[in-house]
C-alpha cells in the first residue's frame, strides 16, 4: 500500500516521533479527529468504550460502536457520563484496556469516577472535547475551558493527573496510544484534552495497517498478588491490580492499606498520597511532550495548545517575516506542567480559547517575570494568523497587546 | 466466629464496623449460607459495594475479590466488570440510598440490560450513617432527623422500579426471615440474569431511636414482624403492611448483558469473516473498517 | 497544484445544508490526499447550519498544514447568497458561483468572479438539479488546476452510487470554458 514519509517537525519531542519513522506501512485517509482518536485507542488495545453520546464527541461514541465489537471489544452506551467512567473503571480492574469520551457538560459529571480511579490507580483514557462554555455554550464552538478541571478532576486533593492534548488530526491517534501507554505504566487514568475543531476537522492520516505489529503499545499486564497498592512508593511500572482472579483484592473509594483496607488514619493517608503524587511527579521526564520554535533568538514567545496551536503558529512565522523576533512553544502535555518550557527570559503571549485565562496563570507562575506575561483570550472561535501576528507585534514593538475585537487581554 | 465466617470472610476485617446490634452482620450471614449451599467457590464471586452504612460496613469483609464504588455507583462499575468477567458471580450489597436514590438510574439501567449481577439492597430505612435522615423507603409519617414532622414525600417501592426496568428476578424479606432470605438468595444467584433483593433491616441508633423511639434490637425486629404480618401482638392492623417473598420470578427467560454483547460481537466477526472470503473471491471489497463516510 | 503562496491552496466552500459542500470537500481533499499532499477540512456544523450556511474550509499543501483556518481563499466556491456575502472578503482569489442561485455578486472585480450555471447544466442533461455539485466539482478542477483523473478516482471513492451519471456530470463540468 501507500509509503508515508512524515517529514518531522523541528522542535517536537514526543514518543511519535520515532513511531511515524517506523510505521511506513498503512494508509492515508482523509478522517476526522474523532476517528483518528477511536482507532488511536483500537490500534492501543482498547477493548471497552462506555460514554453517553455528546457533542463534539459523539462521533467517537459511534466510530466505537461500530469498531470494537469488530475485535472483540465491547460498547456500553451508559445511561449518563458517570456511569460510563465508572463501568470504564471496572472494566479496567477486570483487564480490559477503557475509553470513554465526552465533553464539558459530560466532563464535570466524571469526578467521582475520577477520584475512584486515580485512587484505586485503574489505568484508563479520558478523552474532553472541550467546547465553549460555560454549560452548554455554543456546541458546536470550540472552547479551552477544562485546563484546570482536567488538572484537578476529582474533589479532595492529593493527587497528580497527566493530561495531553493535540493538535492534528495525526497527532490525535499517534497521542491516543501514547495515552493508554501512559495509563498502562502510571497505573491512572490519563485526559486527552481536545477541543471542537480538532475533534470535528478532517486531515489526512496515516493509519498503520498492522496494529498488533506496533511493538510500542504497552499491553495490560496484570498484579496478582500484595502489595496492591505500593503506598509509599513513587515507582513505575507497576502493573494494575486484576479483579476476578481470586487475588483478594480490594478497592474503595476510602483511603486505602496496601491491600485495599479502608483506614482512618494519617500516616495512611500520606502514604497513600506519596503513591498518587510523587509516582508522576518523580518521573515528570517520561511524560514532556511538546513542540517549540525559534526560541533560540526569540524575544517574545507565543504560547498555544491544541487547535488554536495551529493558527498561532502560523502566526508566529508571520511575525517572523515582519521582522519580529518571534518563538513558539506548544505544550502536548499540559499537565503535570511543564515548567522548563518558560525558562527563557523574554516575553510570552499566551493564546487560549477562553476569556478567563486558565493556562496563562501557569505561564505566569512559571516564567521567570510575570509582568512580560501577555494575554490573548479568544472564545468560540480560533484565533486567526492576523490577530496572533498583530499581537506579537504589539508586544515586541511596544510591550503591549493592541486591541483587538473579541480578544481579552486582563488576567487577574 | 462462626463457620461460615470463618470460611468465607477475612479474620482482620470482622467483627464488622458496625454499630451494636446491627443487622448487617446478620444478614451478611445469611448471604454466606445461602453462596455455601450452592456451593459457590470463594475466588468465583465478586463483592460489590457502595457507600453508606451497608457500604462501609460490608467492605473487604469478603475473602474474595471486593470493590466499594464510590456512592450509588455499584451498578455502573459493575457494567463494566461484568464484560471483562463474565463467568464470575456479582453480589452487589448495597444500601437504601446507593439502590433506591442515588444509583437508582443505574439500578434501572441494569435490569433493563439484564445485568448478570445479584443486588442485595439492604434496606434501613434511611441515611443512617450520616445520622438519620429520610430516603425514598422510609415509611410515610415516620420521623428522621430530617424529617423532624414525619416522612412528608411519598415513597416508591425499589422492587416495583427494578421488575418494571425489566429484571429477571426480584424478591423482598426482612431480617425477620432468615430461611426464607436464604431460600430467595439462592434463587436469585442462580438467575444468569438481573436479580434484585430488598432485604429491610432494623437501624437502632438512628432509625430505631427517632422513628419508632427504641434503640432495642428486638423491638426493632418486632416492629418489622409486624409490618410483615399486618397485625399488631394485640390484634390491630398495622399503619401498612410489607408483602415479602418473591414478587417476581422469569429467571433465566431473557439473555444476559455480557452474553448478549458476546453473541453481537460474534455475529459481527462471523459476518466480517464471510465478506472476507467473499472479497478473496472477487478481489472486490474494500470494507475493511476503515471505510471512508 | 497552482497556488497563491507557492506550497498552499485555500479552498472555502459554502452554502445551505444539503447542497453537497462537505462532500464536494471531501471529494477535493481526498483527491490531495492521494496525490501525496496535505490537507486540512474545517466543517462548520451545530448553530452555523442552523444560522443558515454551511461551511467547508480547505487547506491544501505539500507540507504539513499549520494554520487549518481559511484566511486567504485562492478559490471560493459560493452556493448561497448569504454564504456570498458572509466570506467573499476572505476570498483573494476566484469566486465560481451558480447564477441560478444568487446573481447579486459585487461589481469591483468582475475579473474574479466566474458564473457557473451548474443547476441550469443539470436540469438541462439530467432532468434533474441533483448533480449541479458535481458539475461545478468538475469546473473547480479546471479552475484550481487539479489532478483530473486524480479527481475522477477520489469522487468514485466517496460518493456510493450513481457513478454514471456523476462522472458524466463531473466530466461535464470539467469541459466548461
Amino acid at each position: 500500500m501507500a509509503t508515508l514519509t512524515v517529514s518531522t517537525r523541528v522542535g517536537l519531542v514526543a514518543p511519535w516521533v520515532e513511531w511515524e519513522k517506523r510505521c511506513t506501512d498503512g494508509r492515508r485517509l482523509l478522517e476526522a479527529g474523532t476517528y483518528a482518536l477511536t482507532e488511536g485507542a483500537i490500534a492501543a488495545g482498547c477493548r471497552v468504550f462506555a460514554g453517553y453520546p455528546i457533542t463534539p464527541a459523539t462521533d467517537i461514541a459511534e466510530y466505537m460502536s461500530k469498531r470494537l465489537p469488530q475485535v472483540g471489544g465491547y460498547y456500553v452506551q451508559s445511561e449518563d457520563e458517570l456511569a460510563g467512567m465508572h463501568a470504564c473503571a471496572g472494566a479496567s480492574l477486570g483487564g480490559l484496556k477503557a475509553m470513554t469520551a465526552t465533553s464539558g457538560p459530560g466532563y464535570t459529571l466524571m469526578h467521582d469516577a475520577y477520584g475512584w480511579s486515580i485512587t484505586n490507580e485503574i489505568p484508563m483514557v479520558v478523552v474532553d472535547a472541550m467546547r465553549v462554555g460555560p454549560i452548554s455554550g455554543i456546541t458546536g464552538a470550540p472552547g479551552q475551558g477544562e485546563f484546570y478541571i482536567a488538572r484537578y478532576a476529582s474533589h479532595g486533593g492529593n493527587f497528580e493527573t497527566i493530561v495531553l492534548s493535540p493538535s492534528s488530526v495525526q497527532e490525535a491517534f499517534w497521542l491516543t496510544i501514547d495515552a493508554f501507554n501512559l495509563a498502562e505504566r502510571f497505573r491512572t487514568p490519563v485526559t486527552i484534552l481536545t477541543d471542537q475543531v480538532i475533534s470535528d476537522m478532517w486531515e489526512d492520516l496515516f493509519i498503520p495497517a498492522d496494529y498488533d505489529a506496533l511493538d510500542f503499545v504497552i499491553p495490560r499486564k496484570h498484579n496478582l498478588m500484595m502489595p496492591f497498592y505500593p503506598v509509599g512508593s513513587a515507582d513505575l511500572d507497576v502493573p494494575p491490580n486484576l479483579i476476578g482472579r481470586g487475588t483478594g483484592v480490594c478497592v474503595s473509594a476510602y483511603t486505602h492499606t496496601e491491600e485495599g483496607y479502608d483506614i482512618e488514619d494519617m500516616a495512611a493517608q500520606w502514604a497513600q498520597t506519596y503513591r498518587l503524587i510523587n509516582k508522576i511527579r518523580h518521573h515528570t521526564d517520561q511524560l514532556a511532550r511538546y513542540e517549540t520554535l525559534g526560541l533560540e533568538d526569540a524575544e517574545v514567545v507565543a504560547v498555544a495548545y491544541g487547535a488554536n496551536a495551529r493558527t498561532v503558529k502560523t502566526g508566529v512565522l508571520e511575525a517572523r517575516r515582519r521582522g519580529v523576533k518571534a518563538g513558539f512553544v506548544r505544550p502536548i502535555t499540559l499537565w503535570p506542567f511543564l515548567d522548563e518550557l518558560y525558562e527563557r527570559d523574554c516575553r510570552y503571549v499566551v493564546c487560549e480559547l477562553n476569556y478567563d485565562g486558565q493556562l496563562v496563570r501557569e505561564v505566569m507562575r512559571a516564567a521567570p517575570d510575570k509582568k512580560k506575561v501577555h494575554f490573548m483570550g479568544k472564545s468560540a472561535e480560533l484565533h486567526t494568523v492576523a490577530e496572533v501576528a498583530a499581537g506579537l507585534e504589539g508586544v515586541a514593538r511596544s510591550n503591549r497587546v493592541p486591541e483587538l475585537p473579541y480578544i481579552w487581554t486582563e488576567v487577574r | 466466629m462462626n463457620k461460615l465466617a470463618a470460611k468465607y470472610l477475612r479474620p482482620s476485617q470482622i467483627p464488622t464496623k458496625a454499630c451494636h446490634g446491627c443487622g448487617l452482620g446478620m444478614i451478611e450471614n445469611w448471604l454466606l449460607q445461602a453462596i455455601d449451599e450452592l456451593g459457590f467457590k470463594q475466588e468465583n464471586v465478586i463483592f460489590g459495594t457502595g457507600i453508606g452504612c451497608v457500604g462501609r460496613q460490608t467492605f473487604a469483609t469478603w475473602g474474595g475479590d471486593n470493590f466499594g464504588a464510590t456512592h450509588g455507583r455499584a451498578l455502573a462499575v459493575a457494567t463494566g466488570l461484568k464484560l471483562a468477567q463474565p463467568d464470575k458471580k456479582y453480589l452487589i450489597v448495597v444500601g437504601d440510598g446507593d439502590a433506591a436514590s442515588i444509583g437508582t438510574s443505574h439500578l434501572i439501567h441494569a435490569a433493563r440490560r439484564n445485568l448478570g449481577v445479584t443486588v442485595i439492597c439492604e434496606d434501613n430505612m434511611g441515611y443512617e450513617s450520616t445520622g438519620g435522615q429520610f430516603s425514598p423507603t422510609t415509611p410515610a409519617n415516620y420521623v428522621t432527623n430530617s424529617s423532624p414532622y414525619g416522612m412528608a414525600e411519598p415513597g416508591f417501592d425499589p422492587c416495583d422500579v427494578v421488575k418494571a426496568a425489566g429484571a429477571t428476578f426480584v424478591a423482598e424479606t426482612t431480617a425477620t426471615q432468615w430461611h426464607q432470605t436464604v431460600k430467595i438468595v439462592k434463587k436469585a444467584l442462580q438467575n444468569d440474569g438481573f436479580s434484585f433483593v430488598h432485604v429491610r433491616f432494623p437501624c437502632n441508633e438512628n432509625f430505631g431511636a427517632y422513628a419508632l423511639g427504641t434503640r432495642d434490637t428486638l423491638k426493632n425486629l418486632e416492629w418489622i414482624y409486624e409490618h410483615t404480618q399486618g397485625r399488631k401482638p394485640d390484634g390491630s392492623e398495622t399503619d401498612f403492611t410489607w408483602e415479602t417473598g418473591i414478587k417476581h420470578d422469569v429467571s433465566n427467560s431473557r439473555p444476559e448483558f455480557s452474553k448478549i454483547m458476546r453473541d453481537m460481537n460474534a455475529r459481527v466477526q462471523a459476518d466480517m469473516a464471510a465478506k472476507a472470503a467473499a472479497a478473496a473471491g472477487d478481489d472486490k471489497t474494500r470494507d475493511d473498517g476503515h471505510g471512508t463516510h | 497544484m497552482a497556488t497563491a503562496t507557492g506550497t498552499r491552496t485555500e479552498i472555502l466552500i459554502s452554502g445551505f445544508g444539503g447542497q453537497g459542500v462537505v462532500r464536494m470537500g471531501q471529494i477535493l481533499g481526498l483527491c490531495a490526499i492521494n496525490q501525496g499532499h496535505r490537507v486540512t477540512m474545517l466543517k462548520s456544523h451545530g448553530t452555523e447550519t442552523r444560522g443558515g450556511y454551511v461551511r467547508a474550509q480547505l487547506v491544501i499543501s505539500p507540507e504539513y498544514v499549520d494554520s487549518p483556518v481559511v484566511e486567504h481563499a485562492d478559490v471560493f466556491v459560493a452556493f448561497s447568497q448569504p454564504a456570498y456575502k458572509k466570506f467573499y472578503d476572505l476570498c483573494d482569489g476566484t469566486v465560481m458561483y451558480d447564477p441560478e442561485l444568487f446573481e447579486n455578486v459585487v461589481d469591483d472585480a468582475p475579473e474574479r468572479h466566474l458564473a457557473v450555471p451548474a443547476t441550469k447544466l443539470s436540469k438541462e442533461k439530467f432532468s434533474n438539479q441533483l448533480f449541479a455539485n458535481r458539475i461545478m466539482l468538475g469546473a473547480l478542477t479546471r479552475v484550481a488546476s487539479l489532478d483530473y483523473e486524480a479527481m475522477r478516482k477520489a469522487m468514485l471513492e466517496v460518493i456510493p452510487r450513481f457513478h454514471e451519471q456523476n462522472l458524466a456530470a463531473l466530466d461535464f463540468g470539467y469541459r466548461l470554458s
